[in-house]
């Protein structure tokens, strides 16, 4: 039995789990992985404390702090949450763990297309991270689908690797800056596709080829690809716990300013939450709020707004 | 025991993994596969997907930066 489970291993998540350890709160942290957003950040200039550091040097220096201050964390995708009388039972798809309180703290997850083969290419051929799978693909054919500027610059990056390019995209202009797209089209071994959507992944052991379809006039092409990277941005996936918790019409959850939800003892916290600014230092301060407010919900304390620093903790 | 970790220099959870690997005293030999394109094979054949990191103790393959799995592989607690 935990004191507290906390969902999401990023600035939150951990700022959380720090927070809970040093309370003494027996806390677990379950994440599928560590914040892909801020790892695939080459650089934070905006973080107090450090003036400049790798994303991934960030979140390994949290995480330490997390388990050195106590806290367990594991590799699992939560599925579902359910009620046992007071407390809470979280199954992951390999286990369950039963706990008194909830920190939500799993901030966005990369989109998907959602189209037939997706699932079955992924790391076969379908990316999400140009930069980690991007260079295996030297002077081989490959596609970036997305048209913001995260999909501009995969495609840059890519043109300098890649024998070819193309940039497969819904709409006929893009929402990233003017001066990239500008740049890219100066590429030779740039193609544009636009107007066209990908309705399909196909290949048996890799990807070989994406079905395109143009969204005028709904006409069919096959395309030829070694490689493909999906660059079309984040949502929140709060569907999951949507009986649990009140959630607003874009799906975040709705706290309190005390980051508490809608249902007693879960609390929320960072990109998930209906909080403006989707920032490291935002999400972080935010995991502390949940984590203390925790604490003074397991021990029946109300929140108050006096200096809590005073013991030395 | 034989340890490779098959990666590409810019890769975040790449780093991560090895030093993972550093930080428990585990030797280890880096393999870019962006510039190895032998060992790109390699490591797709045995892992039977093209993604890094991928990690290979004694046979035994870890896909992505699994720290369960490695400190499984590796007997660490």
């Amino acid at each position: 039995m935990y004191d507290v489970i906390i969902i999401g291993a990023g600035p939150a998540g951990l700022s959380a789990g720090i927070y809970t350890s040093r309370r003494s709160m027996k806390t677990l942290i379950i994440s599928k992985g560590f914040s892909e957003q801020v790892v695939s950040a080459p650089k934070v200039y905006n973080y107090p404390g450090h003036v400049e550091i790798k994303g991934f040097e960030l979140i390994q220096k949290m995480e330490e702090q997390a388990r050195n201050s106590g806290a367990e964390i594991i590799l699992e995708e939560v599925e579902e949450i359910g009620k046992k009388g007071k407390n809470f039972i979280v199954k992951s798809f390999q286990n369950e763990y039963e706990c008194k309180t909830i920190i939500l703290a799993f901030g966005k997850t990369p989109r998907n297309l959602d189209v037939l083969g997706e699932k079955e290419l992924t790391g076969k051929g379908v990316f999400y991270c140009v930069t980690c799978d991007g260079p295996l693909f030297k002077d081989k054919i490959v596609a970036v689908i997305g048209g913001g500027n995260s999909a501009l610059a995969a495609t840059s990056y890519m043109s300098e690797i890649a024998k070819k390019v193309y940039l497969i995209h819904r709409r006929d202009e893009f929402r990233g800056f003017e001066s990239v797209v500008e740049e890219i089209k100066k590429c030779k071994n740039v193609e544009f596709i636009l107007n066209t959507v990908v309705v399909e992944f196909k290949g048996d052991k890799f990807l070989k080829s994406l079905t395109l379809e143009n969204v005028n006039n709904k006409e069919k092409k096959e395309l030829q690809v070694d490689g493909c990277f999906i660059e079309i941005g984040s949502e929140v996936k709060t569907d999951f716990i949507r009986g649990l918790v009140k959630r607003d019409k874009n799906n975040y959850i709705i706290i309190n300013n005390k980051c508490e939800t809608s249902h007693p003892g879960i609390f929320a916290a960072g990109d998930v939450t209906n909080t403006p600014f989707k920032q490291i230092v935002v999400a972080a301060g935010e995991g502390a709020k949940a984590g203390l407010n925790a604490y003074n919900y397991l021990h029946g304390i109300e929140s108050t707004i006096i200096v809590d620093w005073k013991k030395g903790k | 025991m034989t340890i490779k970790v098959y990666s590409t220099q810019a890769c975040p959870y790449c780093h991560m993994v090895k030093d993972f690997l550093r930080k428990n005293d585990v030797e280890f030999e880096d393999i870019d596969v962006s510039t190895n394109h032998e060992a790109a094979h390699e490591m797709i054949e045995k892992s039977g997907q093209m993604g890094v990191p991928v990690t290979d103790i004694n046979g035994k393959i870890i896909i992505g930066y699994d720290i369960q799995a490695l400190k499984e592989a590796l007997k660490i607690k």
